[in-house]
């Protein structure tokens, strides 16, 4: 049974704003200590600038590795933001308000992270302008339009872009909230990011048509970004584990998957920081698992055929490829525990109910999604390369070099700090949102029964 | 998009690798090596997995202990008339010219390494270190052959350098380009003919001939590359052609 | 109630549950309109010419290719008649209100996928088994399939088990479903039908038991459906195109069949919506809501289509190898490629500029114009993927256990008893869904009691809402 929580206006201000006005003690250390880590990071970057891409691990025929792996894990995981706030709002579940703001955050700030890795895995990083901008320079020719890598930087471009842009129509009223009460500096950064945002009807209408609209046109490009990652190797006839059709919407379900899990985790973290216990509730949880289960079962569907197609063709350099992934050490390893993280164990858990409103549990299953879609994205990637056509003679394996885990590991800190960061100075719970969904729900008292209802617009 | 027969082009490369005669000696992986600049593969590039070897022999046993037999199989780059690695170059690194050839420019390459994924015969490779040479083999370098930085692609050329210092011979002395004038490091070096090198738009050029020989195989097919190498089946003395290994 | 300053109550313009009874399980409905006999009379004759229509196919036989417009028109029938249940399912499983007055209307898809059933059977003997070839080229020569080392007749099995249980759990379904307003035929009907429904409400008296006892089933069987409803396409589409044709490895054409499947689906319900209001006199229960949800819907699953074709196209485009170019001569560029121009404008350009637009979404005659647009372009489509592989018999058997085609098969056409098929066999289908509607009534008399028992219609300051609970 859903608890409605009646709560006034002044508290969740006060509430919602905590993280913004003061400052969480626990908030300085760590920040410095995800610092020490970027830092570090880009430490490594440097080395691989100055020395080289030997640094690594990857070899011929494995040119691509873990930082493409990390790449489409990252694109992933920007996934869940507009599938929560963007579809969730054209259907009206009234369950997403809480959750969008740090859905729209984590898409922002995965999808940075995620462009770090394609540009830096270049061969020569310091050209790759003439590869992600549509300029001809001096060398008189354009980017190939034909090259999947063209379409890459267009999509993420395009994602970004629009999703900052829903990010920020959605917190211009609360920044006004928070104009109103800081003072100093901070005020007149807040006057000028708000605005001028009063809450005037007109405003407030302009708002939510902007927010109806960019919900409308992202959903498309929602889910060509995805889409055109997965052709990155899904058009490439060369590596047999590669090409299959079913990749575009495979890699977009596989996304949502870990995206929303990833939005789950964020959500756990939230409340145990900063104590939020009144607006992301056990219900939320509920309603995500379930949301979950069905985007977990269709993309096990999408599994299924990907790999009964790669059987179905029967011939020899796929099969020793299908053989390989799934049979052979340590890739049968890497199998296992792909397949079970990443649906064996959390999707039956969370057909129990109690599972579903417990947080600590909801936390820890969303994490083994994360840890499983990464290995897929992996066991994807690799296989593939190393059992390239018949020609046995220069089949071979890659081996991930520290370097590469250290990045990996960069990647994690870096969007944690940016999300702190942010936190810092804006709210990560909807303020506005909150207050829309005290008006909009009511309880309705049926027979004995007192029911939570939701208020529908009809014109 | 141009396609192949609407190129205006008075040549066509290609080569002809005759199976059936490779010993497996391996002098045309060492001219090469010498001819174009190509990274020592020391001790250590070989346990990284990142040799390189423009042309390279493939060795295949076949047969049950004690008949068994080494087969070899010269590989380089098959200049595909609908080569996987063009299309997906974001840079136009690499495109096919209008003599038949695929080529790579160094200059534009910004080293995504996607031909490499595309390239289903694994013969591109990639510089993975800034390539070095000891001191002693400094002098030795090809003055005609750009070396290639870190970071970038690079593979079989069909020696384009000789190409081009052959055409303009013969334009200067006002002669007609004969079949045999152009020879690449690894067909010159071969002690038995089993590489040759020619255009495949005169049809008495060895090249043409060979093409249209009955042991004419080319390299998988069903991937629709259409290459510009084609191999001629081995003969196996027991009866029959064995073709490579596929 | 609770209500909050803001909520003011409004007038509610819906049916009382009195005249709700009356008009759904009363007397009023026990005449029938002569047009509609008319009409099922006319239905009645087509399946008969459908039944002739098989009969001499079986006896003008040349092999497996004459048989591509019957597996056509049974593929179009499975996507919409098994689509249509999901209608039901989908939107009552996230709980929408929207979806109960045209729930029973999905749910009597089923009743078509049982004569479907049957159409099955010829099919069967028709489709070649996996030792196809081992007459000409050895027993160990199998043909490419999912089935790998099954024996011989696996397909035929797994194809007739699987479709047999979608009908039966759909049926039972569509059954449970209507068990409540069977129990009110029963208490305010008369004739044949009280008896009937008598009969079939087996003492349903609405006692809470009862009620938790109709939920769990039908929660149940949704889900059971569904996953029949899967593994059906899954298996069809593999079986009776994908594996006919060598050279054909299409790992999204199995959900490509289920996203038209629910295309199909709604579209027929969008229809059968549109018809029963127009000769079933339910004005006062289907209303524009529906229509404009299903539309969007509808919209979706549009835009779907193209994305999954896309998605097998630009692969197949880009690869350029061998069997990637065959593929696409076969079913896009080839013998049918004014099907496919006709078909992509058919299922997706049209009804996409169409729906796009609020106005004819947020219409009565709308959505139904756009359904009859795909439910004839997804005839095309069908033909286009099921005639295109049943005619690619292969001439050369060693191409065709490696992955590529041999010589590009030509053009087929229908000839008059491929014509007697296509028509009679869907008109069998509907005949089965009208007469069925006979007794049991198009709009869910339970599902309409219960929208007004847990929604009302409110002011909201100035404006009209709805105020609906969400039930656990």
């Amino acid at each position: 049974m859903q608890q409605r929580r009646i709560l006034d206006e002044v508290a969740i201000n006060h509430e919602l704003l905590r993280g913004n006005l003061a400052t969480p003690k626990w908030w300085l250390p760590t920040v410095l200590g995800l610092l020490v880590v970027v830092l570090f990071g880009f430490t490594l970057m440097g080395i691989m600038f100055n020395k080289g891409l030997g640094v690594t691990g990857l070899n011929r025929p494995v040119y691509w590795g873990l930082f493409i792996t990390t790449f489409v894990f990252w694109v992933g995981i920007s996934h869940a933001g507009i599938m929560i706030s963007a579809i969730l709002r054209l259907t009206q579940a009234e369950w997403r308000r809480p959750v969008t703001r740090a859905a729209e955050l984590l898409t922002v700030f995965s999808l940075l992270t995620a462009l770090f890795f394609p540009l830096i895995h270049a061969g020569r990083p310091w050209r790759i302008f003439y590869w992600i901008t549509p300029f001809d320079f001096a060398r008189g020719i354009f980017p190939n339009a034909r090259s999947p890598l063209v379409w890459d930087p267009f999509a993420i471009g395009t994602y970004l872009t629009g999703s900052t842009l829903f990010l920020y129509v959605a917190l211009l009223p609360d920044l006004g909230v928070l104009r109103d009460r800081t003072t100093g500096w901070k005020h007149s950064f807040y006057t000028v990011a708000s605005l001028g945002w009063r809450g005037n009807p007109r405003q407030w209408r302009l708002q939510t048509v902007a927010g109806i609209l960019l919900s409308a046109l992202m959903l498309p490009i929602f889910v060509s970004v995805h889409s055109i990652v997965s052709w990155d190797f899904a058009v490439t006839p060369s590596v047999e584990g590669w090409h299959s059709t079913v990749f575009a919407p495979y890699f977009v379900v596989g996304a949502v998957h870990s995206g929303v899990s990833a939005v789950v985790t964020m959500m756990a973290v939230m409340r145990w920081l900063w104590g939020w216990d009144n607006y992301i509730r056990p219900e939320h949880f509920d309603a995500l698992a379930r949301l979950l289960i069905v985007v977990a079962c269709a993309w096990l569907g999408f599994t299924f055929a990907e790999l009964i197609f790669g059987v179905y063709s029967l011939e020899a350099p796929e099969r020793a490829l299908r053989e390989m992934q799934m049979f052979q050490w340590p890739w049968n390893l890497l199998f296992i525990i792909f397949f079970l993280t990443a649906f064996a164990i959390p999707v039956p858990l969370w057909f129990f109910k109690r599972v579903r409103n417990n947080i600590a549990m909801m936390f820890w299953t969303s994490i083994l999604v994360n840890i499983g879609m990464w290995l897929e994205r992996f066991l994807i990637i690799v296989p593939g390369l190393s059992r390239k056509q018949p020609f046995v003679f220069t089949w071979d394996s890659y081996q991930v070099s520290p370097l590469e885990w250290g990045l990996l590991l960069w990647s994690f800190a870096w969007v944690m700090m940016l999300m702190l960061l942010f936190s810092k100075f804006f709210p990560l719970i909807p303020l506005f949102e909150t207050k829309e969904s005290q008006v909009f729900t009511t309880d309705v008292k049926i027979g004995r029964v007192n029911m939570p209802a939701v208020i529908r617009e009809l014109d | 998009m141009v396609t192949a027969a609407e190129r205006v082009s008075s040549h066509k490369w290609g080569m002809a690798v005759d199976v059936d005669r490779c010993t497996g000696c391996q002098a045309c992986v060492m001219a090469c090596q010498a001819e174009n600049n190509i990274p020592l593969s020391t001790e250590d590039i070989y346990r990284q997995k990142r040799t390189f070897a423009w042309i390279r022999i493939e060795r295949y046993w076949y047969g049950e202990f004690p008949n068994v037999k080494a087969r070899f199989i010269p590989i380089m780059c098959q200049h595909c008339e609908n080569a996987p690695c063009e299309p997906v170059c974001p840079v136009f690194a690499t495109y096919h010219n209008t003599e038949g050839m695929n080529v790579q420019v160094y200059n534009r390459c910004v080293g995504t390494r996607y031909c490499g994924n595309g390239c289903p015969y694994n013969v591109r490779f990639f510089n993975y270190w800034e390539p070095t040479w000891p001191t002693s083999l400094r002098n030795q370098l090809n003055p005609d052959v750009t070396i290639r930085s870190r970071g970038i692609m690079e593979k079989c050329s069909f020696c384009v350098q000789r190409i081009r210092r052959v055409s303009r011979e013969t334009t200067r002395d006002g002669r007609e380009l004969q079949d045999g004038d152009i020879e690449t490091a690894c067909t010159e070096a071969c002690p038995t003919n089993a590489l040759v090198f020619g255009d495949y738009n005169d049809d008495k050029s060895r090249v043409s001939i060979m093409r249209n020989d009955d042991r004419k195989y080319t390299h998988l097919d069903a991937l629709n590359t259409d290459p510009n190498v084609v191999y001629l089946a081995q003969v196996d003395a027991t009866g029959g052609a064995a073709g490579g290994h596929e | 109630m609770v209500t909050s300053s803001l909520i003011t109550d409004a007038v509610d313009e819906r049916p009382s549950n009195i005249e709700a009874t009356a008009t759904l399980a009363g007397e009023g409905r026990t005449a029938v309109s002569s047009g509609l006999k008319l009409f099922m009379w006319i239905l009645a004759a087509l399946s008969v010419i459908g039944i002739v229509g098989i009969v001499f196919r079986f006896i003008n036989d040349d092999g497996r290719q004459d048989w591509g417009y019957y597996a056509a028109t049974v593929g179009w029938m499975l996507t919409i008649f098994g689509g249509a249940p999901m209608v039901a399912i989908a939107p009552a499983l996230a709980k929408a209100n929207w979806v109960r007055p045209v729930a029973r209307i999905a749910s009597l898809g089923a009743v078509a996928t049982s004569v479907l059933a049957l159409l099955l059977i010829p099919l069967l003997f028709k489709l070649p088994a996996l030792t196809e070839f081992s007459e000409v080229l050895g027993d160990d020569v199998r043909r490419r399939s999912i089935w790998f080392d099954s024996p011989d007749y696996a397909p035929h099995f797994w194809n007739a088990l699987s479709l047999a249980t979608l009908a039966l759990v759909g049926m039972f379904m569509a059954y449970v479903m209507a068990i409540p307003d069977l129990a009110a035929i029963r208490d305010h009907g008369s004739g044949w039908k009280q008896r009937w429904a008598k009969k079939l409400a087996r003492g349903f008296h609405g006692r809470p038991q009862q009620w938790e006892w109709l939920k769990m089933r039908i929660g149940i069987t949704g889900a059971l459906y569904f996953a029949t409803l899967m593994f059906v396409n899954f298996l069809f589409s593999l079986d009776f195109a994908v594996s006919m044709v060598p050279g054909w490895k299409d790992s999204v054409f199995p959900f490509y069949h289920v996203i038209t499947s629910f295309q199909a689906g709604l579209a027929f319900v969008i229809l059968g919506a549109w018809a029963s209001r127009r000769w079933g006199g339910t004005e006062k229960f289907i209303g524009q809501e529906q229509m404009w949800s299903l539309g969007k819907f509808m919209l979706a699953t549009t835009l779907l289509w193209f994305y999954f074709f896309y998605s097998s196209f630009i692969v197949f485009w880009y690869g350029r190898s061998e069997s990637d170019t065959a593929t696409i001569k076969l079913l896009v560029s080839g013998p049918y490629i004014y099907l496919f121009w006709t078909v992509f404008f058919l299922v997706f350009i049209i009804p996409w500029w169409v729906m796009i637009w609020n106005k004819v979404r947020d219409s009565l005659w709308g959505p139904p114009i756009a359904a009859v647009i795909i439910l004839f372009g997804l005839f095309l489509d069908r033909i286009r993927i099921y005639v295109a592989s049943w005619s690619a018999v292969p001439d050369d058997l060693e191409l065709a256990t490696t992955s590529i085609l041999g010589d590009m098969p030509e053009t087929m056409w229908p000839d008059i008893f491929d014509i007697f098929i296509m028509v009679g066999l869907p008109a069998l289908g509907l005949l089965s869904i009208l007469l069925v509607t006979r007794l049991v009534p198009v709009v869910s008399l339970w599902e309409m009691q219960q929208s007004r028992l847990i929604s009302k219609p409110i002011r909201f300051l100035r404006g009209h809402a709805l105020l609906v609970g969400k039930p656990d």
